[in-house]
């Protein structure tokens, strides 16, 4: 299995015009193109060189997932500026980062749909001014150079620690006035009730125009950086727009699935997504996922989110340093 | 700590209840997970294919939802959040376009 790229790439570069190295698809077409000396060279060290990259990526994706959920704050916002630290380019690393948020919202939510926590209306409703800047910053990030999408990532790793670390669980009161059969969203706005304590607890969106203002900031990063703008988002919804922890993070969740899946979409289109590199941090961030989601209930979730924004703070000045 | 009381939201309690939608993710992510991870250790040949699959399906599976949300939203004759839902497929598309011309 491991021998025979090996020797038709070493034929193929003998008899003619190469075509992208074997295990890249059309996706990373162009750039492979571009850079035929580099990825050739590291190609012909061997097909063990190339799996022991794909451990790594599958380890990496597993670690920052795991950390990641058990924080709250999802793996990719780690799992980037790691990336960028250890050699990665910001621009190839931005994408696996998304597909790693769109595989994170995909596996959560069956359990948040089980537990009727998400409110699809506000997601939607938030979402097209998210994804729109979310589009914008993928195409835009093409032309930007990989030193300014360094700094952005490196202040939204500093963003995130700041509000990683502070975030405070909110309590909305349950109503006695509601009944089990009020639970859920209500058609025509954007407002609901959900279980809690107990009881049943209403909510309803206030300052609809500063929720969304927030919530293009955090497209704009997603599409730039490929950090997911969850940290902006959940304590927009929840802080900003009054609606509940729980349903403003479960709404959040499935709403950074859409924004990841925009900008993938665009990045696919440039030949910036690396298939291989790709499923590699699929199956470690479904895993790490599942991981984290399992120790959370064992660990105090103030102590690891403190330890998330300390982790976050020192890969910023990182990536400001390497810049 | 936020604990003002708020009024019980008027209308009608949305009839979407995941029924449909938990096991399609569950089958999604269990099959993005296999499609994935069988793109990593088999030959190449069906590697990239295998890789593609897995990444697809990350990627199409949040655009399905939204589909599915604006049937639904049909269904229940909320026309303001079909809007949204259009409008939302509107963009991803537009972005979609914009990134083939360059």
């Amino acid at each position: 299995m491991g021998s025979l790229p090996y020797r038709r790439r070493n034929h193929q570069s003998r008899d003619g015009p190469r075509p992208p190295p074997a295990g890249h698809s059309v996706w990373n077409h162009q750039r492979h193109i571009n850079k035929t000396h580099s990825i050739d060279s590291a190609f012909e060290v061997g097909y063990a060189v190339i799996s022991m990259q794909t451990a790594l990526y599958v380890l990496l994706a597993f670690a920052t997932a795991a950390i990641g959920t058990l924080g709250g704050l999802g793996g990719a916002i780690l799992l980037v500026p790691v990336l960028v630290v250890t050699g990665t380019s910001a621009a190839i690393a931005a994408p696996l980062g998304l597909v790693t948020v769109a595989a994170g919202s995909i596996s959560a939510a069956p359990r948040q749909l089980f537990e009727r926590s998400v409110n699809h209306r506000i997601g939607i409703t938030t979402e097209v001014v998210a994804t729109t800047a979310a589009v914008t910053g993928a195409l835009v990030s093409n032309a930007i150079g990989d030193r300014v999408l360094t700094y952005v990532l490196a202040a939204t790793a500093l963003t995130a620690a700041v509000a990683g670390g502070r975030r405070r669980p909110t309590r909305n009161p349950p109503d006695p006035a509601c009944v089990p059969s009020d639970v859920g969203e209500r058609v025509g706005s954007l407002s609901g009730a959900y279980p809690v304590g107990g009881g049943i607890a209403p909510y309803r969106v206030v300052r609809l125009p500063a929720g969304l203002s927030l919530m293009a900031l955090a497209g704009l990063i997603a599409g730039l950086a490929g950090a997911p703008g969850g940290f902006i988002k959940t304590p927009a919804t929840s802080e900003v727009m009054h609606v509940p922890t729980k349903v403003a993070a479960a709404t959040t969740t499935f709403t950074v699935g859409i924004t990841a899946s925009a900008a993938l979409i665009v990045f696919a289109l440039q030949g910036r997504i690396d298939t291989r590199l790709g499923s590699a941090v699929v199956v470690g961030a479904l895993l790490g996922g599942q991981a984290g989601a399992l120790l959370q209930s064992r660990l105090s979730p103030s102590l690891v989110r403190r330890v998330l924004s300390v982790l976050l703070v020192a890969v910023a000045v990182v990536l400001v340093v390497q810049a | 700590m936020n604990t003002e009381r708020r009024p019980i939201p008027p209308g009608r309690v949305s009839t979407i209840r995941g029924h449909w939608q938990r096991p399609a993710l569950t089958a999604a992510t269990l099959g993005a997970l296999v499609l994935a991870f069988a793109g990593l250790v088999l030959p190449r040949d069906v590697a990239d294919a295998l890789q593609r699959a897995a990444l697809t399906v990350v990627i199409a599976t949040p655009l399905l939802r939204i589909v599915w949300l604006c049937v639904r939203w049909t269904n229940e004759r909320d026309w303001r959040f079909l809007a949204a839902g259009l409008a939302l497929v509107a963009v991803v598309g537009a972005g979609a376009v914009a990134a083939m011309g360059r």
